[in-house]
């Protein structure tokens, strides 16, 4: 008990009296723990940070019609299904052919901040439409029919089913004003876009949509598992995979991920061959104390052991301060490259802490051992 | 005799010495390796990128494309095409080196024998160009759409066994008609008829799945439209836009002569575009937002992810430099207590220490350089399968460093040795 | 049976012989000083007698037993228990105070005790400065740890390298009559040195030249009175 006490007092005494060499011994360790913990705490955040910029390609999963109808109640349905921190947008769409100057032109309805979400690539020059009565035109649509932002136009629709009597059918019409022109370098340039609601009014009939667009942030195995619990559990959708989207990014970020990861191992290799010089030459230097102590009377196993004491204590110490300082490493990479925070990893703490008390254990005890090697009496005669 | 001194330590030394130089080396290997991955990453995730197909599409002038994204309604070309002859021009513009991938497509109305109307596409499979500068380049829609998977029978292949009637078939189409590789279908064209003969089905995930892919000019003789195409995609390594090309995109004219310049020598989409344009008769070239904006953005990221992980490392190789070299002169304390005991000035130790020290580093650092070469190309060929071209910046940016932190890292030391008393040294106090 | 003795001990490093065909015995309570110029083998028996070093030729007994064949683990423990050490360079350990320094030699031997160091260090004059790191104490002051350090384990033999040879006379004058005193108590006390004035106040003095014995003197005024006048 009391040698214990007396071995706990020399190591904190070579700590604390030794300040400066172990505080250089110390930064070095940290540095390593928060290589260790940063780096790793990135690599397994990269996958869910990056997949989220990813979502730029906009939708991942459409959502069809598996019979005739489907409401958006449906969408709704199908939503549910899936995890609602992974779902970044949806967007449904009804598509009719609407009338501009007597030609006609296919209208989308749509719920805006949906569309904003799932296609993040739209260039819209102006503003997005948010009141009733205001609609989005494609690049084509306007430099057709000569439109800018501000025009109105009225937008007419002939209901199909109203011809039975012989009646002349009334066609409905709404004077709508554009707010902004859709850029987008594909066919969303030759549709119009309004909201649900507008296009409902001017049809006359609501409820059915004719698909929706969903943006998931999830890996490739989870949006398939998604679909398939869909397709099972709600009878009136048939939902797909954008696979152009889903494909390729499963290709980028496997690859990104790798990269995150070589260059984790690269580093950190790198960086706890530099705790173990450090340690070597901190311990080298003692070399003549080693002597000494072996001259009044210390095995070479109990100078093998203080010294290791010794340097995992400072691993400890490392460990803390590195987990501590890789987290903040991480999160402020997470808030300046993906302006969003970094979810803390529990575990990493222990393995960071371990991880940095095996390095320097490790890497004193071969000094130490060659230094119990050598003659006392040549240690303490040298100089 | 400084030499002589020099000789000595770094000889007699020689254990320490070789340690400093080993730390020295890591730390140098490790700036290389990841300042050189840093700055070539862009151009290989680019590279990367382009799985998610073209950036670019050009369509005639007259009318723009008016497929439908969800098969709505088709408008028809409206009669404007584009020109089969001109294809190989677009390997000739000034960024003709960063046009990766291309493809025509030729849409063709047909009928089948049951009276449905089917599209036929035609376009490039694997197609071989030999340019006019003798470059040759094999492109089509086998690496431009490398999302679409075989789900029987393979790949139509232009440069082997496939003839002009081969076709390749959506798998919902096939599904629809009972069909998968091997079989043979009719299509009736508005000038001409054809037995295809399918190599291959495949499932796209979209409206392709519903359709015939055939090579381009069986296509053209369908309809009779030979030497026409729709459209033309393009995938392009290009460089994220800035407010510049942004200004540039909507017209070219509103720039300033510098700036025009600068413009066009970038490989902006916008100046890829517009050079397309001017090669392409009657041709307009515009970026599909969808690839070339979420291209940009995840560049971004990836470089600036790059860059700070590069900047821990660097200080982290910094601060192990520098606390070694700090330990390894602090021990040297005896040696030199003895030098100013025999009236060595402070200036002379100094001196002493950092030449040996910078001896030292610069052969550290030389070998440090080579093995962080290694190390990138080990990260290049294991991530990207293709060697980090290492730029000629990033000798200067490691010298400079191991020159500083060498430095930095000798001052601690030095200023402690200069304060030692030569009287405590050799009484030994320690 | 003498407490310790060499029989013909050769030491040779390749041409040289530092020791040659050295016999020696040294009786329990004795008091010996070992003198000879610069490389007279000083060092090399020292070190031998102090179980650092092992002779080429030749036998080692301690308390009988010979250990100039023993490991080099076997003797560490013999060092351990048998001896204790005094160095010209004092070596304390930089760290540790004087009180801890002296209880390090405890925690090897056996069980630290802070008790029983604090009286060690009293015994060399040092209670009041048992909480001073080495680089606060003066020369002296160290050597009186050392000394400490040397008797804590009640070592049948304290062998002393240079004792004064980095002290100033004042503090030469502390450290003889501390081992003046410790003689009184009955402790065995090889001291190597070249300083007449140290080595002709034991009872004894071997000369060794060019590892040699050359000469040996009797102390014939042996008193064990303290003959320095300090404080």
């Amino acid at each position: 008990m009391k040698k214990r006490k007396m071995f706990l007092r020399m190591i904190t005494a070579s700590l604390m009296r030794r300040r400066s060499r172990m505080l250089v011994a110390l930064l070095s360790i940290a540095i390593g723990a928060t290589v260790l913990s940063g780096l790793v705490t990135i690599y397994y955040d990269v996958p869910r940070q990056m997949g989220a910029q990813f979502r730029n390609y906009g939708a991942n999963m459409i959502f069809t019609a598996a019979d005739e109808d489907f409401t958006y109640d449906d969408v709704e349905k199908g939503i549910s299904q899936i995890d609602s921190g992974d779902i970044v947008g949806v967007a449904p769409y009804r598509y009719e052919t609407v009338r501009i100057r007597e030609t006609p032109v296919v209208a989308a309805g749509t719920n805006m901040e949906g569309a904003k979400a799932t296609s993040p690539f739209w260039s819209v020059d102006g503003q997005w439409c948010s009141a009733p009565e205001e609609m989005l035109i494609g690049a084509s649509i306007a430099e057709k029919y000569r439109l800018s932002v501000g025009d109105t136009v009225e937008v007419t629709y002939t209901p199909e089913e109203e011809a039975e009597d012989g009646e002349v059918t009334v066609d409905n019409f709404i004077l709508f004003t554009v707010t902004g022109i859709l850029d987008t370098g594909g066919s969303e340039e030759d549709y119009i876009y309004m909201s649900l609601d507008d296009l409902e009014t001017l049809t006359g009939t609501g409820g059915n949509i004719d698909v929706a667009e969903l943006s998931i942030s999830a890996s490739a195995d989870a949006l398939t598992s998604y679909m398939n619990k869909i397709n099972q559990n709600v009878g009136a959708v048939n939902a797909r995979l954008v696979k152009r989207v889903t494909a390729s990014e499963t290709t980028v970020l496997s690859k990104l991920q790798a990269l995150v990861l070589l260059v984790t191992v690269v580093v950190l290799a790198l960086t706890m061959i530099c705790v173990a010089t450090t340690m070597t030459a901190v311990v080298a230097e003692r070399r003549k104390e080693i002597g000494l102590r072996k001259a009044i009377g210390a095995s070479d196993k109990s100078i093998i052991t203080e010294f290791m004491g010794e340097s995992m204590l400072l691993g400890l110490l490392g460990g803390i301060i590195g987990s501590v300082l890789g987290f903040i490493f991480a999160q402020q990479v997470s808030i300046n490259v993906f302006s969003s925070s970094i979810s803390f990893r529990p575990l990493l703490v222990p393995v960071t802490i371990l991880v940095s008390i095996a390095v320097t254990g490790l890497s004193s005890l071969m000094p130490v051992r060659s230094a119990t090697d050598v003659d006392p009496a040549l240690v303490l005669k040298g100089e | 005799m400084f030499l002589r001194m020099i000789k000595g330590t770094l000889f007699r030394q020689w254990k320490k010495m070789i340690m400093i130089a080993f730390t020295i080396a890591l730390g140098a290997s490790l700036a290389t390796a990841m300042l050189s991955v840093m700055l070539d990453v862009e151009d290989k995730v680019n590279q990367e990128l382009k799985t998610y197909g073209a950036n670019i599409t050009v369509v005639p002038k007259e009318s723009s494309v008016l497929n439908n994204l969800y098969e709505i309604e088709d408008g028809g070309s409206g009669g404007a095409y584009l020109r089969e002859d001109e294809l190989g021009k677009i390997k000739t513009i000034f960024w003709a080196f960063n046009i990766v991938d291309y493809a025509p497509f030729l849409n063709a109305k047909a009928t089948l024998d049951d009276g449905s109307e089917i599209t036929v596409v035609g376009t490039w499979f694997n197609h071989h160009i030999e340019l006019p500068t003798g470059e040759q380049l094999d492109a089509g829609v086998v690496s431009m759409r490398s999302w679409w998977e075989t789900e029987s029978g393979e790949w139509l292949d232009e440069q082997g066994n496939a003839d002009e009637n081969s076709a390749m078939i959506g798998t919902a189409l096939a599904y629809k008609l009972n069909l998968s590789a091997g079989d043979t279908l009719h299509v009736k064209g508005t000038k001409s008829d054809v037995t295809l003969k399918i190599t291959g089905v495949y499932d796209a995930g979209g409206d392709e799945d519903d359709e015939i892919y055939v090579q381009l000019a069986t296509a053209q003789k369908l309809d009779g439209l030979e030497g026409c195409i729709d459209s033309i995609e393009v995938s392009a390594l290009t460089t994220p836009d800035n407010e510049l090309a942004e200004r540039a995109a909507k017209d070219p004219s509103s720039l300033t002569v510098s700036q025009y310049e600068t413009w066009y020598c970038t490989a902006y989409v916008s100046s890829i575009c517009y050079q397309i344009q001017e090669v392409i008769t009657d041709s307009v070239a515009s970026p599909v937002r969808q690839v070339a904006d979420s291209e940009g953005a995840i560049l971004e990221k990836t470089k600036l992810l790059m860059v700070l992980i590069t900047i821990l490392s660097l200080i982290g190789a910094s601060l192990g430099i520098c606390n070694l070299v700090t330990a390894s002169v602090m021990e040297r304390s005896g040696e030199i207590g003895l030098m100013k005991a025999i009236g060595a000035q402070n200036g002379a130790v100094s001196g002493l220490v950092l030449t040996e020290i910078f001896i030292t580093a610069i052969v550290g650092g030389i070998l440090g350089f080579f093995a962080g070469w290694g190390f990138a190309q080990i990260i290049g060929h294991s991530v990207f399968n293709s060697s980090i071209n290492i730029s000629p910046i990033v000798i200067p940016m490691v010298s400079v460093l191991v020159v500083i932190v060498t430095l930095i890292g000798s001052i601690p030391a030095i200023r402690m040795l200069l304060r030692l008393s030569p009287a405590e040294v050799l009484h030994g106090g320690r | 049976m003498s407490l310790l003795e060499l029989r013909n001990i050769y030491k040779i490093y390749g041409e040289l012989h530092a020791l040659d065909n050295v016999s020696l015995k040294v009786e329990k309570g004795e008091w010996v000083s070992i003198m000879g110029p610069s490389g007279s083998g000083k060092s090399t028996m020292m070190n031998i007698i102090g179980c650092m070093d092992k002779p080429t030729k030749g036998e080692v007994l301690l308390d009988g037993v010979d250990i100039s064949k023993e490991s080099a683990k076997n003797l560490t423990n013999v060092r351990r228990d048998k001896i204790g050490l005094i160095f010209q360079q004092f070596h304390l350990v930089n760290y540790l105070t004087a009180l801890e320094n002296v209880m390090l030699a405890q925690y090897y031997h056996s069980m630290p005790d802070e008790k029983e160091a604090l009286e060690a260090l009293d015994r060399v004059g040092l209670a009041d400065r048992a909480k001073h790191l080495p680089s606060q104490l003066s020369g002296g002051e160290q050597q009186r740890v050392c000394v400490a350090r040397a008797l804590i384990n009640y070592p049948e033999i304290i062998l002393a390298d240079e004792p004064t040879g980095n002290l100033d006379e004042a503090n030469e004058a502390i450290v003889v009559d501390l081992f003046h005193k410790l003689h009184n108590e009955g402790t065995t006390l090889i001291v190597v040195t070249h300083d007449p004035e140290v080595a002709e106040v034991a009872q004894r003095t071997l000369v060794l030249r060019s590892g040699k014995l050359a000469k040996e003197v009797i102390n014939e005024n042996f008193t064990g009175q303290i003959k320095f006048d300090h404080e």
